[in-house]
């Protein structure tokens, strides 16, 4: 086992204790019909109302959903799981209320509960049945809404609760802040490695996650390495270095929101133009695209993600790389908020052509990409783990149908699910970060 | 006043004010709804061009996805395609809208403008009975996905029935038909006949957003 396996190893253990850490929070059923309505309504917007009212139930959204896919059941179809926002959407906000109201059901507390299992375990917001829809119907961001609701319903599954009200109350993901920081850059710096940190001024700061900094280090580093190499003045700050926002996952608004503008406040005292965000889907969206919305402003500096970053270094020919000669072939996982979500698809494609990679698409890639599974905090939650498994196998069965030699992505989460999904299945087919690929691969 | 005096009388003008009005009301109630601006720096500026495009291919068959949903979205097509041909060129119809909007245009022959009907009839019942028993659609269906096909396939039925001489006298028939298409036009604001007003900008909304992401959606 090498270290980058023993340290998964340990973090499966550590995901595996998670929801004993969870405090319930007592509320009346009363209370949270309440507070998921009030959330639902300040939630939706015309888009949302457009959406809910062209709906035509015609079904289609199913074939897109992998986990509908994967198993057949008919409660996994995408617009199923929004069952409650759209009822109550039909009651309380929609045009012809007064007339629906009567023949529109009541949220019940028991119902919000019951569909805990199919916003959380079942979903992992992969739009890609937004890509399905012949109305044109976004569901995804309605997903949030959903999600939104139960959050404040207390309803967040307890694995994911622990990790929101850990990033909420204390500023850390999967308990790892400063310390933890600068322990594993500490042992990075052994082998080489130079992290300038807190820098008073730089011109990029760059983010990580704590499951770089528990699991994939190597991609810390990697990035690290690029930086030097380019000579570029950055920086890594230790009060906010986190990139992943878990409010955005659970469902929880004020969460989200606080832990985004913290990071805004950090970078803009820092006096940066850009920001890199490392290979993390969701904390691409959390920060290129709700970024700017949850601070309430236009952000200050340009968010990048690392392939972004890699792709025009490489392409304005300041990052240099040796291309392999191997005759290596790989296919790339599109993380679902950077690709589908988030618009980056070229990018890291660009540099894998660069490094002189025979590229392999899978059938289903780009705006058609399948999700690893287990995105969206999905991959935390205990309970589902079957079900991952099973949209995993979907996945599995794309890559290995590209006979690539190896699977590339650009997002640690999709990393460890598809390392959990292939250590379940025996699977043998290496995954690794581009990031990883770059650094070792600099032209001399 | 006989039935299809009435019929053709104050039944007709009030579902058409239900109709206009419902529909009038409905979309702009729903375009009232609050806009959130996204404060996101876009990464394409053509939420236009964006927008229309997605309004285009949302329309196009051969969607990579729909390997298993042949059947409903072919059938969509045919549907709608013979429904439009029976109502837009039968030559009574034409002169019903001549009478409205003060001009017409030329029809089919009977026998295509039957066959249509009668293909529309048909699918639209293989569609309902499809929904009542594919596990999909009859967990997400309610009573309005059935109301809504009915009230479309029974317009239609009557429309056939009349046109045979098959029911009753044809006055009695005409004035069936000319209610039952009035029970239409006084369900489509209530219901998800809706869709052929609001798909144009949820589609439209769907492309410009993504399109700022630069995502082709």
């Amino acid at each position: 086992m090498n270290g980058e396996q023993g340290a998964l190893a340990k973090f499966r253990e550590s995901l595996a204790a998670l929801g004993e850490r969870v405090t319930h929070v007592e509320m009346s059923d009363e209370e949270r019909v309440r507070r998921a309505r009030a959330a639902f309504t300040s939630g939706l917007d015309v888009r949302m109302a457009v959406d809910l009212e062209t709906c035509i139930h015609c079904g289609m959204c199913a074939e897109a959903c992998h986990f509908y896919e994967a198993t057949e059941d008919e409660r996994y179809t995408p617009i199923f799981k929004l069952e409650p926002l759209r009822r109550h959407y039909r009651r309380e906000l929609s045009p012809m209320r007064w007339l629906f109201r009567p023949f529109t059901r009541k949220l019940s507390a028991a119902e919000l509960a019951a569909w805990q299992p199919l916003v959380y375990d079942a979903c992992t917001g992969c739009g890609r049945c937004d890509m399905m829809c012949p109305m044109g119907i976004s569901l995804s961001p309605m997903i949030n809404v959903m999600r939104e609701g139960l959050a404040a319903a207390g309803l967040v599954p307890d694995e994911l609760q622990a990790i929101d009200a850990e990033q909420r109350d204390h500023g850390t993901v999967f308990g790892v802040g400063e310390a933890e920081l600068r322990q594993r850059i500490a042992s990075l710096e052994k082998d080489g490695v130079v992290i300038p940190l807190d820098k008073d001024r730089a011109d990029v700061v760059v983010l990580t996650t704590a499951v770089e900094v528990l699991v994939f280090g190597s991609t810390l580093a990697a990035t690290a390495r690029i930086m030097q190499r380019l000579g570029r003045d950055w920086t890594l700050l230790t009060a906010a270095f986190e990139a992943s926002n878990v409010g955005l996952l659970a469902g929880d608004r004020a969460a989200r929101r606080q832990a985004t503008r913290k990071l805004v406040e950090r970078v803009a005292a820092c006096g940066a133009g850009t920001v890199i965000v490392p290979e993390t889907g969701h904390a691409y969206q959390a920060l290129r695209w709700e970024g700017a919305n949850d601070a309430g402003a236009a952000l200050p500096f340009e968010v990048l993600a690392l392939s972004e970053f890699l792709a025009r270094e490489v392409e304005a020919g300041r990052l240099q790389l040796a291309p392999v000669t191997n005759g290596a072939s790989v296919t790339y996982h599109d993380p679902c908020r950077q690709g589908r979500q988030g618009g980056v698809f070229e990018e890291p494609r660009s540099v894998l052509k660069a490094l002189g990679l025979e590229l392999r698409e899978t059938a289903s890639n780009r705006r058609e990409n399948y999700c690893c599974g287990g995105g969206c905090g999905e991959y935390v939650i205990r309970r589902a783990a079957p079900l991952r498994q099973k949209a995993f196998e979907i996945k599995k069965h794309e890559f290995d149908s590209t006979g690539a030699d190896t699977v590339v992505t650009s997002c640690a989460n999709c990393r460890v699910n598809l390392a959990i999904g292939a250590d379940n299945s025996g699977w043998t087919r290496p995954v690794r970060g581009l990031a990883e690929l770059v650094a070792e691969n600099l032209a001399d | 006043m006989t039935l299809l005096d009435f019929a053709r009388g104050p039944a007709l003008q009030w579902s058409l004010f239900i109709l206009v009005f419902g529909v009038v009301w409905r979309v702009a109630g729903s375009l009232l709804f609050m806009l959130r601006k996204d404060l996101s720096k876009a990464r394409r500026r053509k939420s236009v061009q964006d927008g229309m495009t997605v309004i285009v291919t949302r329309s196009l068959p051969a969607h990579p996805f729909e390997k298993r949903i042949r059947f409903q979205h072919y059938s969509g097509y045919a549907w709608h395609i013979t429904l439009f041909i029976a109502v837009l060129f039968f030559a009574p119809h034409i002169l019903f809208f001549k009478s409205l909007l003060g001009f017409g245009w030329p029809g089919l022959p009977n026998g295509f403008i039957l066959i249509s009907a009668a293909v529309t009839l048909a699918i639209l019942l293989a569609l309902i009975i499809r929904r009542a028993t594919n596990p999909v659609l009859r967990t997400i269906s309610n009573a309005d996905d059935y109301i809504s096909v009915l009230v479309v396939a029974i317009a239609t039925l009557t429309g056939i029935l009349s046109f045979a001489h098959i029911g009753g006298r044809y006055e009695t028939m005409l004035a069936i038909h000319l209610l039952s298409v009035e029970a239409l036009f006084v369900w489509f604001p209530f219901g998800k006949l809706m869709h052929t007003a609001l798909v144009w900008p949820a589609r439209y909304q769907a492309g410009a957003a993504y399109g700022r992401r630069g995502v082709k959606a």
